[in-house]
């Protein structure tokens, strides 16, 4: 961005501690007026340097890391990062184990687009609307909680498997916890649908186009929202995605109420996808019977290569790229996060628009600052 | 800019008001410390600890979680605050970056006081799973008067509100260090 | 549009620039290229190969080689085909073309890799630091013989 300021312009500074955002990044915006002429995004706030730490631990320790790259989806960075290392030693994966890793995939992405609508209901002012998703978020939290036994890092898979078995009664549970969530996610479409001051907000703000959207490199809801059916799960099936029914969520406007719109069908879903994992699910072991990679082998050593793997994260598509050199450690992971682009493209979005719709816009994003940072 | 004069602004002085005493001592705090004055004080301070939502890790969507319905910690009084200038309580959720400490150093001067610090999670007691960063600020203690850590990776919601029950009592008890400030 | 037939378009227009071009599996292929052209390869990709999609751009260091590998991983909305391209350059001076011009998406990746790698990329449009302090410059914490890491400082570990 320019720095130099025109006569009857102003540069305005949001953040890095601001109620926009979910985790500290900034937004330099130079105003004329109301106006938004430019814009430049800061980030770097929470870096952590999660790329060097990870070439210093071994593989089982770096799941642990991996966890914490985005908070909101843990379970599908430790599918990516996990995913790689079979994908190199090239372990099969049980089919039990694969279909108790899409249930949790799929539970951690109704509580991240729950989290993450319900926060940008309150950046509008809509605080009721945050009240009422978290409220229905805990109930899904504690349906992770069960299986996972922790909150938000989880550290469950393994390659080759998964660390623990589904509970007693867990069908049960989720058969109660999504009956209700069912009538919520109804009753949030019909506030959205039905709310002036919302729709006021959001119909017909922030426009991406598809070819527009393909070009700043965006992925997930944002660019599903513009009509294009880009969704890792059905181009590049992994796990057991394959032999389960689903449809890929999209809406052709665009705009912000579209972005919206697409995570509340998402969630719907995603519910229909445990659903049917939970009816097909075959009984069986966790772990490959007759390969070294067990649950007993914390040091292993993988064949040198360079792989890329990547999953459908409720942000979009996550990718890994690890280079192993044939020791107990990865040579380099590189970390492609989703929201990286999509933070990104949030200059050019915000040109011309009034400085009121900066958080409607940037907060339909969903961004995850820890994951942008890593 | 140097170069341009500029006028002094004019300093409006009370002196002369009546019914106005002015001081640059801590002198009546001191006294009041000593009387049955400050535990009514504190007793409406720990009862309405205004913290600051100001999510930086993983640590944050737990401090978003517990300020909500479900865990509802309104009733004790303890409600999320945006702004810095509205807060009585600072939670460092996360790691502390070298990038950041300048930042956080200022949202800290922001806050009025008294006002406490909270390290919650791992990351801000010992740098937690990325303790041996290159980009990360360890020893947050050295440079802000924290009161009460809650660990944990991250530490869940009912940890947050004993932590506050913690603070409740030191600011009872009259060893906390907020209200020094 | 298959593996198989990429490579052969790839290979057939610039034979002087992509060689070790590798069919992994029916999804993955793999090139190295010559980093002088690696903008007019990218434009080809993009607009010919409809690889639409930089997915990322990355370093990787080899002190043993005194190479740093630069790599692209691009893929496409049309085709679940994705290509790992990698431009090798001398340890001491890496420079490189940047892509920005073709990828509008590669300006924070080249910006990242500058700041980590100390790949500097020419005519690229503000490069400059982006995750780290700019003190920490010339530092290039991701090269493996980075002295910083592990960081001694903290006192309250258990």
């Amino acid at each position: 961005m320019d720095e130099t300021v025109g006569p009857s312009e102003m540069i305005v500074h949001l953040g890095p501690q601001h109620p926009m955002m979910p985790g500290p990044f900034r937004l330099n915006a130079k105003l004329r007026g109301e106006t938004v002429v430019d814009s430049e995004v800061e980030i770097g706030w929470i870096h952590k340097g999660i790329e060097k730490i990870l070439e210093n631990k071994t593989y089982l320790q770096g799941i642990t890391i991996v966890d914490r790259i985005c908070y909101l989806a843990a379970l599908t960075n430790e599918e990516a990062y996990v995913g790689c290392v079979e994908k190199l030693a090239g372990i099969e994966v049980p089919e039990r184990a694969q279909y108790i890793r899409v249930i949790m995939e799929e539970l951690s992405r109704i509580q991240s687009h729950l989290l993450g609508m319900g926060e940008y209901a309150s950046f509008l002012g809509f605080v009721s609307m945050f009240m009422y998703t978290i409220r229905d978020r805990e109930d899904v939290m504690s349906l992770i909680d069960s299986v996972t036994g922790a909150r938000i890092t989880h550290s469950f898979l393994r390659y080759g498997g998964v660390k623990d078995d589904l509970p007693e009664g867990f069908k049960d549970d989720v058969k109660y916890v999504f009956g209700n969530l069912r009538k919520a996610i109804d009753n949030y479409e019909e506030l959205y649908r039905t709310d002036d001051i919302y729709k006021a907000r959001t119909a017909n703000i922030g426009v991406l186009t598809a070819d527009v959207a393909k070009d700043l490199g965006v992925s997930g809801p944002p660019l599903r929202a513009t009509g294009v059916d880009f969704d890792i799960r059905k181009d590049e099936p992994y796990l057991v995605y394959d032999d389960l029914d689903f449809n890929v969520c999209t809406q052709t406007d665009g705009d912000v109420f579209a972005r919206i719109q697409v995570r509340l069908d998402e969630m719907r879903e995603s519910m229909y996808i445990i659903e049917q994992c939970l009816d097909q699910i075959p009984d069986g072991p966790l772990f490959p019977e007759d390969t070294p990679y067990g649950k007993r082998s914390p040091v292993m050593r993988i064949p040198g290569g360079e792989v890329f793997h990547r999953v459908e994260d409720p942000r979009g598509e996550m990718g890994f790229y690890m280079v192993s050199d044939g020791s107990d450690r990865p040579y380099r992971v590189k970390i492609r996060g989703p929201v990286y682009p999509t933070l990104q493209a949030l200059p050019p979005l915000l040109k011309g628009v009034k400085v009121a719709d900066i958080v409607s816009i940037a907060g339909s994003m969903d961004t995850c600052t820890s994951e942008v940072d890593r | 800019m140097d170069d341009v004069e500029q006028a002094e602004p004019e300093v409006v002085r009370y002196d002369d008001v009546p019914g106005v005493a002015l001081t640059d001592s801590n002198a009546i705090a001191d006294f009041i410390k000593k009387t049955k004055i400050q535990d009514v004080l504190n007793w409406g301070r720990k009862n309405s600890l205004w913290f600051m939502v100001n999510a930086m890790g993983c640590c944050g969507v737990e401090l978003l979680a517990t300020g909500m319905a479900h865990y509802d910690t309104d009733r004790f009084g303890i409600i999320p605050r945006n702004s810095p200038r509205h807060a009585d309580v600072m939670i460092i959720s996360g790691y502390v970056t070298k990038k950041y400490l300048p930042a956080l150093r200022r949202i800290w001067d922001q806050m009025p006081a008294p006002k406490w610090v909270i390290c919650f999670g791992d990351c801000a007691i010992s740098g937690g799973p990325f303790y041996e960063s290159y980009s990360t600020h360890q020893n947050i203690d050295d440079i802000f008067p924290v009161d009460v850590f809650v660990p944990g990776c991250p530490p869940r919601c009912e940890a947050l509100i004993q932590g506050f029950v913690e603070l409740q009592n030191k600011i009872t008890a009259k060893k906390d260090k907020g209200t020094e400030y | 549009m298959d593996a198989n037939s990429i490579i052969a378009s790839l290979a057939g227009k610039f034979p002087d620039d992509i060689y070790d071009a590798d069919v992994q599996s029916e999804i993955r292929i793999a090139a190295n290229v010559k980093p002088e052209n690696v903008v007019e390869i990218c434009r080809y990709l993009k607009e010919d190969l409809s690889f639409g999609h930089l997915c990322c751009e990355f370093g990787v260091d080899y002190p043993d080689r005194n190479e740093i590998e630069v790599i692209y991983v691009i893929g496409s909305y049309e085709h679940p085909v994705i290509l790992t391209m990698k431009a090798l350059l001398p340890r001491d001076d890496p420079e490189i073309e940047s892509v920005v011009p073709v990828y509008w998406n590669a300006n924070w990746y080249e910006r990242e890799t500058y700041e980590l790698f100390g790949v500097k990329y020419l005519n690229h449009p503000d490069l400059k630091p982006l995750v780290l302090p700019k003190e920490m410059l010339g530092e290039w914490p991701l090269r493996r013989d980075y002295e910083g890491f592990p960081n001694k400082t903290a006192r309250n570990l258990v």
